[in-house]
């Protein structure tokens, strides 16, 4: 079983490598974001020392959170139009270790994201950390993109993988802007503030802003994602489950 | 023996259309069985639900004495669709590789490769850039990766070329002399009376015919005689059916064919019984074609 595992995660590796639409949209487009408002754009921030760091969270953030919701969920539908998952069914593999060997893969990715886009961060700007700090606001990220995940899941319940993937863009490309990635909260009308609050990308940025400010993440924040992790969890087995009772 | 296939009074309806009426067959260990039928017979239908893809609803499935789904049934149990799916961005060798990891006791890399036909130049592709015939062979391959001891084709050799059916069906064979029970899918007539020792002949979802590809032919296929007569017309047909072992009389492609079910009498009769001179004569041997359309066919104009 464990070289099994092994295996799977292998595999969803060097896959996830392999695509060149990971790394343009994964890491050049956030760290594109990061010099144009850390560099070019004057944000006039009282501490710039602090808003550099504080965006490199959100960028990296913004990163992790797009390719779970997106890799994840239009490879799931691929994978079922083409037949593997068909395929897989009818393999002795129990579908919670391909399940998890993908998630494990996924998550490996976004070791890796993470792993660039805080050395680009430093390399661009010179942010230093505390060594703890790093990781604290690393371990953060990695293990806040778990709702993201199953949010994926949920998105690779869809039927083609164009509307995968325009749907699975829009809600990330929304939940960035309305969480406080792009630009902090505050600028927001207050509308959007008041639902952004409630949208899983507000405290998953949020936790990490706390963390290289010192601070430990709010209660709050781990509260949310933990409620939407097990929504979309539940949500995309119920949609499965359905969809598999021909 | 324990049969390694069972089905016991299988239905299943999708929606109001009834795809599968009523299957009941056992099939014991070894055997090369053929599934045969025009489109939309319930082949596949069958299938997927042998390989617990689509629960009956009504009957029961039992491969191996349990259930389709069963860890242990899958562990014994290879199976090639019509569509074959490959993951992208994989090379043939990594999918076979992660497969293999699925089973307890897996082909060598080197005989599977062997066995569907994969040079090892092929190996190091891409899998979603295969040709047509080659994502076949992998889909093959992925088949046997876990050294199946039941083996579903579902039509395996749709898109192949003659050389690569031919060395397809030399391997079945192998496989099968190795005792392993092999179930296929296929419109090729010719393949199913070629590879087969045992046919069973589904039409409108239910089964028509059961036996080895001679029985089903001997069941219902008269031989015929063909031959070009110098002096065709009406009195030489009233003529021809008048003797005694001929059954019908009929014309295909310019030539006067006479059905009967001895053609030695046949032949003789033409010529003891004074008829004009008939020339170009060739006797056809019954042939599966002909078994199948008479079996589907009825069956069609009755619903019409």
């Amino acid at each position: 079983m464990m070289r099994t595992l092994m295996m799977l995660c292998k595999t969803e590796i060097l896959r996830i490598f392999r695509s060149p639409f990971y790394v343009i949209w994964s890491l050049m487009m956030p760290i594109l974001f990061y010099v144009i408002f850390t560099r070019i754009v004057n944000t006039g921030s009282d501490n710039p020392g602090e808003w550099q760091a504080h965006y490199l969270m959100s960028m990296t953030a913004f990163s992790v959170m797009g390719s779970s919701i997106m890799t994840m969920g239009i490879w799931l539908v691929q994978e079922r139009t083409q037949g593997w998952s068909t395929y897989m069914r009818m393999t002795p593999l129990p579908e919670v270790i391909y399940f998890g060997g993908k998630v494990f893969g996924q998550m490996m990715m976004n070791v890796f994201s993470i792993i660039c886009i805080f050395l680009a961060g430093y390399l661009i700007n010179g942010v230093s950390l505390a060594p703890l700090t790093w990781i604290y606001s690393g371990l953060w990220i990695l293990v806040g993109s778990l709702p993201f995940l199953a949010l994926g899941t949920l998105v690779g319940n869809m039927k083609r993988a164009e509307t995968a993937s325009g749907i699975s863009n829009a809600l990330y490309l929304s939940l960035a802007v309305m969480g406080g990635m792009w630009m902090p909260m505050d600028i927001l009308p207050r509308l959007m503030q008041a639902i952004g609050r409630w949208l899983p990308s507000y405290p998953f940025g949020s936790g990490a802003w706390a963390i290289i400010r010192g601070q430990a993440p709010e209660w709050s924040n781990v509260l949310i994602l933990l409620g939407y992790l097990f929504l979309f969890m539940i949500l995309s087995t119920y949609i499965r489950k359905k969809q598999e009772a021909v | 023996m324990e049969p390694i296939i069972e089905m016991n009074g299988v239905s299943k309806i999708f929606r109001d259309k009834k795809a599968v009426n009523q299957l009941s067959f056992q099939i014991p260990q070894g055997s090369i069985t053929a599934i045969l039928g025009p489109n939309g017979a319930g082949k596949t239908t069958a299938i997927s639900m042998l390989l617990g893809l689509l629960e009956p609803t009504e009957g029961s499935v039992r491969l191996f004495g349990q259930a389709p789904k069963e860890r242990a049934v899958r562990q014994k149990t290879g199976a090639m669709l019509q569509d074959i799916s490959v993951l992208d961005r994989l090379k043939v060798q990594e999918v076979l590789e992660l497969v293999r990891s699925y089973y307890p006791n897996p082909l060598e890399l080197t005989e599977l490769a062997r066995l569907a036909g994969l040079a090892s130049g092929d190996m190091n592709r891409y899998a979603d850039k295969l040709s047509g015939g080659q994502k076949r062979s992998l889909g093959f391959a992925l088949a046997l990766a876990g050294n199946p001891e039941l083996i579903f084709l579902d039509e395996p050799t749709v898109g192949l070329d003659i050389k690569a059916r031919r060395q397809f069906w030399n391997n079945v064979r192998q496989l099968s002399k190795q005792g392993k029970t092999i179930l296929f899918t296929t419109h090729y007539l010719q393949e199913a009376d070629d590879i087969a020792d045992r046919i069973l002949l589904f039409s409108q979802g239910s089964l028509i015919a059961d036996g080895t590809p001679e029985e089903i032919k001997a069941r219902i296929v008269g031989r015929s005689i063909s031959f070009i007569a110098e002096d065709d017309g009406p009195r030489l047909r009233a003529r021809l059916l008048e003797l005694e072992p001929v059954i019908d009389c009929y014309d295909r492609d310019g030539r006067i064919h006479l059905t009967t079910n001895d053609t030695d009498d046949a032949l003789a009769a033409l010529f003891t019984s004074g008829l004009p001179r008939v020339s170009n004569i060739q006797i056809e041997q019954g042939r599966l074609e002909e078994a199948f359309e008479q079996l589907t066919n009825p069956q069609e104009t009755e619903l019409m």
